[in-house]
């Protein structure tokens, strides 16, 4: 099988059990085919939330930031990361919404009980949040997070992350309908099938 | 393109289950042939035109593949516990839309090599497997390889491996035009003393049949074509079949049984249509070639008081024998840019291992390639199982999509009789079908195998000077989109589903033809062999029916 079995990371059936959901709940993960169409409207044209609350919002902000930090570039944050995860889980990810706000519930839980006379964990200094990311680094719930980070940054502006498409310049993707060769910097000057000497 | 209409009630020739990989080609030449055939798929038909580049939709949401909403799907790695559900991803992933799969491959079109058909012989048995010599040679096959070449279109350059089998014509398109990571692979293997060669790869290199060239976007695995340079049934066969006037493509039609008559033939099938009616088609003959999934799941479900355990299943083997294929991946990264996200996904191949060497203490071979893998989103979420996940690390290394390659080491799968498809005892699927049941677990000759090649991928990255060199763990797998070997063909009606000619042993008017049919796994990139066996089975199929022999 080529190529893929490690995207299921976000899907995987322990992840799920593991946040919650159960056996039932993981059969009944039906997403509707509507969703994903309905989804993608009004992506980029208001900053309303359609699925967390402003302190769950907050920490989901604090966290992304942490994942793809921002520096001389753009981050999670300048991408709208937080938005195209809030945008998913009010759509085309509602099965993941439920294990998802109980997996936050936890980090937060978690956090306060560690740490109770410290401000909420969106108001911690950066390396602060790190600290407490490296704690809870291998839970399903940050797992969760991590692959819907990604998805947030790259895949197309129209579902709500990858603003201006600033995830795709931060890797170096051109975002074209077609290209021609040559490719990249090593087959600019292909002699030719046969034609290259073996390297010595 | 429209074809002939014909109602459920006229008998026609041939009833074809599935119209991709190999229901689109098998439809083609029965239609082309002469024969009245409807083909029945479960998916839409959709145009190029339909089709973006939207990784989100085709590699998470199920956008023109099987979607677990509707089709739930259950996996075990223990054949004696309870499989449980997969969650939105299936075990199992296939295209379901008309020409199936050959529409999102990455159109790898390598030929097997005439070691596979008769490996066992060679080799001798594997305790606790059922490796077995193939009922067919790869000289049988060649003339419908070359076929497969010329009339679904394949860009390659012929005598460029010395390990090719022999063929009798050459690529009708020269290969596509090398990518870095080609030119990388071809460089550190020629250090290392080894044969890299051009991909042969089911894409125009120039334009082909009334279809355009590549235009290079990049878009090839797991998305289908904008510009119908990917040689997809969708694009060739299905039309070309409508043009004769007898062939009749009904898509979202989805086949839920084969009916026998008390004289154990076949009658025709039962489908659900777009409107969710039951219809039965009736047939003086049932191809089916609904992939290595849904063929045995078909036939499991199709019982009867004749058939009690399905359909042409008295060997006991419908649905047994599944194999995946291997392919362990090595992650280099280079100085400069590759900018592998243009163009296909490979160039260039290594087929130096393909022979299995009882040397090594395992069995197994395979072929390596170069690429990086489907998009951005899919390559950046697969980091997280290549080092840091997260943070500045983890950004460090996102930067560096442009100077990353792959390379896939594609290995060999041994046929295992618990591995298999199935019919689970309670969950349901949308049309209220026991959903599929998915029992897999890795001989360990297979992982030993991918480790093997991961090792060789190693040193060829090495030796064309990769900055940096990561090998992702092997581990068990537990998901594939190479669907193998559950109906099996043989001699012996005792140890196989199908004869020689594809045609049941149980049913005479019953033919399998996809990737249910093969013996073994081959080196991965089955796609170009079943496409030979359906032209084959075609041929023979047509011969039996001008004979009166269905």
């Amino acid at each position: 099988m080529p190529d893929c079995g490690d995207v299921k990371a976000l899907y995987s059936r322990r992840a799920l059990l593991e946040a919650g959901l159960g056996i039932a709940g993981a059969i009944a993960l039906c997403r509707s085919a509507t969703a994903l169409v309905a989804a993608p409207a009004d992506a980029h044209g208001s900053t309303e939330r359609r699925f967390f609350n402003a302190s769950e919002s907050r920490t989901v902000e604090a966290i992304v930031a942490q994942i793809i930090p921002t520096d001389e570039t753009p981050g999670a944050r300048e991408m709208g990361v937080a938005r195209f995860i809030d945008h998913a889980l009010a759509g085309f990810l509602a099965p993941l919404a439920g294990p998802f706000r109980a997996g936050l519930a936890d980090f937060d839980t978690q956090y306060r009980s560690r740490n109770p006379a410290a401000e909420e964990f969106a108001s911690l200094a950066p390396v602060r949040q790190v600290e407490w990311l490296r704690q809870v680094e291998r839970t399903p719930f940050f797992a969760s997070l991590q692959q819907l980070t990604v998805l947030g940054a790259l895949t197309m502006p129209q579902y709500g992350g990858n603003r201006d498409g600033l995830g795709w310049q931060l890797i170096g993707f051109a975002d074209e309908h077609a290209f021609a060769p040559p490719f990249g910097y090593y087959d600019r000057d292909y002699p030719g099938f046969g034609a290259e000497e073996p390297l010595r | 393109m429209t074809g002939r209409r014909y109602h459920d009630s006229t008998v026609v020739d041939f009833v074809v289950v599935g119209s991709g990989v190999a229901g689109g080609v098998i439809a083609r030449e029965l239609a082309i042939g002469g024969f009245s055939t409807v083909v029945l798929e479960q998916g839409p038909r959709l145009t190029a035109a339909d089709f973006e580049h939207d990784e989100l939709k085709y590699w998470f949401l199920a956008g023109i593949t099987n979607d677990t909403a509707r089709s739930p799907q259950t996996f075990r790695a223990d054949p004696s516990a309870a499989a449980i559900p997969t969650g939105m991803r299936p075990a199992l992933w296939y295209a379901r839309t008309v020409g199936g799969s050959s529409t999102h491959f990455t159109a790898n079109y390598w030929r097997f090599h005439e070691i596979d058909f008769v490996e066992r012989s060679r080799l001798g048995s594997i305790a606790g497997t059922g490796f077995e010599d193939w009922p067919i040679t790869y000289a049988e096959l060649e003339p419908y390889y070359t076929k497969v070449d010329w009339d679904i279109g394949v860009s390659g350059l012929a005598g460029a491996s010395p390990f090719d089998p022999p063929r009798s014509r050459p690529y009708p398109m020269p290969p596509l035009p090398v990518k870095s990571s080609g030119v990388l692979l071809e460089r550190g293997a020629r250090k290392l003393g080894l044969h890299p060669f051009p991909a042969p790869m089911a894409i125009n290199s120039q334009s082909y049949r009334g279809r355009a060239p590549c235009i290079h976007c990049g878009f090839c695995h797991g998305f289908a074509c904008e510009v119908q340079a990917k040689s997809s049934t969708l694009f060739n066969m299905i039309p070309e079949a409508e043009a004769t006037g007898r062939c009749e493509v009904r898509a979202n039609s989805y086949v839920v049984r084969i009916d026998t008559n008390a004289r154990g033939r076949a009658t025709g099938v039962a489908y659900f249509d777009a409107n969710g009616r039951e219809r039965f088609q009736k047939a003086r003959a049932v191809v089916v070639s609904a992939n290595g999934a849904e063929t045995p799941r078909l036939l499991l479900a199709s019982t009867s008081s004749q058939h009690p355990d399905g359909l042409a299943n008295s060997s006991g083997l419908v649905g047994k024998y599944l194999m995946f294929n291997y392919a362990a991946r090595v992650s280099a990264v280079f100085e400069h840019e590759l900018n592998e996200f243009k163009s296909v996904q490979v160039t260039r191949v290594v087929h130096d291992f393909y022979d299995a060497d009882p040397k090594r203490g395992f069995y197994g071979g395979g072929g390596i390639d170069a690429r990086i893998g489907p998009q951005p989103a899919v390559w950046a979420q697969r980091l997280s199982t290549e080092g840091p996940a997260w943070g500045a690390a983890f950004k460090a290394r996102l930067r560096e999509f442009p100077r990353s390659m792959t390379l896939l080491c594609h290995g060999t799968s041994l046929p295992i009789a618990t591995n298999s498809v199935s019919l689970d005892p309670t969950l349901r699927d949308a049309w209220g079908r026991s959903a599929l049941r998915v029992t897999y677990k890795d001989h360990p000759d297979d992982l030993a195998n991918a480790r093997f090649l991961q090792d060789r991928a190693v040193e060829i990255m090495d030796a064309a000077g990769a900055q940096r060199v990561i090998r992702v763990p092997v581990r068990e797998q537990n998901f594939s989109m190479h669907l193998l070997g559950t109906c099996r063909m043989g001699d012996n009606p005792g140890t196989s589903v199908t004869d020689r000619y594809h045609r049941t042993h149980d049913v005479r008017n019953l033919f399998l033809c996809d990737g249910s049919s093969l013996v073994t796994s081959g080196r991965g990139q089955p796609t170009m062999t079943i496409q030979a066996l359906a032209f084959r089975a075609a041929d023979h199929i047509a011969r039996f029916a001008r004979a009166g022999d269905i």
